[in-house]
């Protein structure tokens, strides 16, 4: 990986203001990604919060309705779309096509590319994310944290998710030879990582040991238990915390190592 | 084998002779080695590319040209030897290389979706004193697909496209690898005059090709690379009339003509039929004594050519495929 001189001179803020403006125009006009990362999502959304059973308060799950629990995995969904599913696409198909190898004979490092296309990545998953909780507050009654710490907790959890879930991205990407065997790559992922979010069936539905003990290691499983608890106005604890940290390093310094530019 | 599309030697543009002993070189290879793994793509290579001339690297696939040109542009690090451009050293001084270096390269692209007029804007984003946009479209003939995807265009339009991008940054250099490759003759010949044009604007231009015809036509100066080694360094027309010390005469006769008739002739070294056309060679003033042998034995030539060596003979010869080519083969001796 080449060095990565961050833009500093004001020619070179424009350079990556125009990288991201660039590239915030190319993912409008490829909308598949907008629908899978922020359209399913809201669909789901949509759906559970229109079914007045999900939404009433649930002595079985402690007094918090089904759709209170529901929207921290749909928030999951998002970051895991975007992350391992939109981002390793585009920049294998970058890499396929040569754009990166045409970028790096400019005076631009093509790491640049790169943080432009996870500052998109980041944006499209913070819009996804406000659109799902103001919808679900405004229509379905959703309950948000109570307290600005509470906020804090929950922003936090979820820019560790968001980290750790677009670090694994960029190993798939680095991995991948090709955006054929990047999509084959992440889809198996995605639907893993989706169902310890709780999407398929709630995981505190799930009474078994082994499940519960994967969920503590995978970065959805910990990522779910941190933003639900913050989401909840509870103190998720550190370990979940130190968890999704961990992966992020770890993906992010392993994306580093093996990322090749063509 | 020359054949008739061919062009011949043509004499280098007077401009590029006359600069040519003043200019200092703007780029210098020498003793350049890169091997991947057990591969050797180049085993050493020197040449020097001077101010204002539009230098071509020559040879066949897989010769070690783009190896060079990539360890120009700064885009590979060389095992060995010394590589000095525009007086920076391309391992080490690459942003600023790459602001004076526009490069055209094999194999890559621009994304898809992107229109011609965001992807030249996003470019001259890159550079210190980008070159006017527009007017670089509109002399490349592209302002009216300007807001055209990528996708959506020709082969001779991305091409066009890619020129643009290379020399959007008001480069002192420009490296053009394969610029023709997968062009039709016409799209390819229009691409010729642009490099003219550039060239003319007083870019210096490094033109990767493997085509004769390309480097004949282009170049002032031509590096001949067979397994990674210059083999031979010079203008075309020098370099062909390396191997023109003997000529060759192509021609058709009107009833057949025996082989003999020719062996006697002063200077003749060979005769040989191909298709219809027979074809002599040898030296001296070969027309008048190949005329003169015919009209005494009362045959009529319906066409008589004499061919100049190319620079595609000389390369043959250079390269020593001898097998592929016995008239050129001939030629050589």
């Amino acid at each position: 990986m080449s060095t990565l001189a961050f833009p500093q001179t004001p020619r070179q803020r424009r350079a990556f203001a125009k990288l991201v403006s660039t590239e915030i125009k190319l993912t409008i006009r490829r909308p598949r990604g907008l629908i899978v990362s922020l359209g399913v999502p809201f669909v789901l959304l949509v759906i559970f919060g229109s079914i007045p059973a999900t939404t009433q308060p649930s002595a079985k799950l402690g007094g918090i309705s089904f759709f209170n629990l529901y929207v921290p995995t749909l928030l999951l969904f998002v970051l895991i779309a975007v992350g391992l599913v939109v981002l390793p696409q585009q920049l294998a198909t970058y890499r396929q096509q040569g754009v990166l190898r045409r970028m790096s004979t400019t005076p631009v490092p093509p790491a640049w590319l790169l943080a432009a296309q996870m500052t998109v990545a980041l944006g499209m998953a913070a819009l996804g994310i406000v659109v799902l909780l103001g919808a679900g507050a405004g229509a379905y009654g959703l309950t948000l944290p109570h307290s600005v710490s509470g906020y804090l907790v929950f922003l936090l959890a979820l820019v560790l998710t968001a980290v750790a879930t677009l670090g694994l991205g960029l190993c798939v990407a680095a991995l991948a030879s090709s955006p054929q065997v990047a999509a084959g790559i992440s889809g198996v992922m995605f639907y893993l990582l989706a169902f310890f979010s709780g999407l398929y069936v709630p995981l505190q539905e799930i009474h078994s040991q082994l499940i519960t003990t994967i969920s503590k290691v995978l970065p959805t499983g910990v990522g779910y238990t941190a933003v639900q608890t913050a989401f909840a106005g509870h103190s998720p604890g550190a370990e979940p915390l130190l968890v999704l940290a961990a992966w992020a390093v770890v993906c992010s310094a392993l994306a580093a190592r093996l990322f090749r530019w063509e | 084998m020359s054949t008739p599309e061919l062009i011949h030697t043509e004499p280098a543009p007077v401009a590029a002779i006359l600069s040519l002993p003043t200019a200092a070189p703007v780029i210098e290879v020498a003793h350049l080695h890169k091997a991947y793994g057990n591969t050797v793509a180049v085993e050493d290579v020197s040449f020097a590319v001077h101010g204002g001339e539009i230098f071509g690297i020559l040879g066949r696939n897989g010769a070690g040209k783009t190896t060079t040109v990539e360890c120009i542009t700064g885009l590979r690090a060389p095992d060995r030897g010394e590589i000095s451009v525009l007086g920076l050293d391309p391992r080490h001084d690459g942003s600023e290389l790459h602001e004076r270096v526009g490069v055209q390269l094999q194999h890559s692209a621009l994304p898809d979706l992107i229109t011609v007029r965001e992807a030249v804007e996003l470019y001259a984003s890159f550079y210190r004193e980008p070159a006017d946009g527009r007017e670089l479209l509109a002399t490349l003939g592209l302002a009216e697909v300007e807001h055209q995807r990528y996708k959506g265009l020709s082969g001779g339009q991305k091409q066009r496209l890619s020129i643009v991008l290379a020399l959007i940054g008001q480069p002192e250099i420009a490296v053009l690898d394969e610029l023709t490759t997968g062009l039709d003759p016409e799209a390819r010949r229009d691409t010729w005059r642009l490099v003219e044009q550039v060239r003319d604007r007083g870019v210096t231009i490094v033109l990767v090709t493997h085509l004769m015809q390309e480097a004949e036509r282009l170049c002032d100066r031509v590096a001949l690379i067979d397994h990674g080694r210059v083999i031979a360094l010079d203008r075309p027309a020098a370099l062909a009339a390396t191997v023109s010390a003997s000529k060759r005469l192509r021609l058709r006769t009107v009833d057949p003509v025996p082989d003999e008739l020719f062996w006697h002739l002063p200077g003749v070294s060979g005769v040989e039929h191909h298709g219809d056309e027979l074809v002599v060679a040898g030296s001296g003033d070969l027309l008048s004594a190949v005329v003169l042998a015919l009209h005494h034995a009362g045959l009529r030539a319906e066409d008589i050519r004499p061919e100049t060596a190319s620079l595609e003979d000389a390369f043959l010869a250079l390269t020593d495929e001898t097998t592929h080519d016995t008239t050129n083969a001939e030629t050589q001796r």
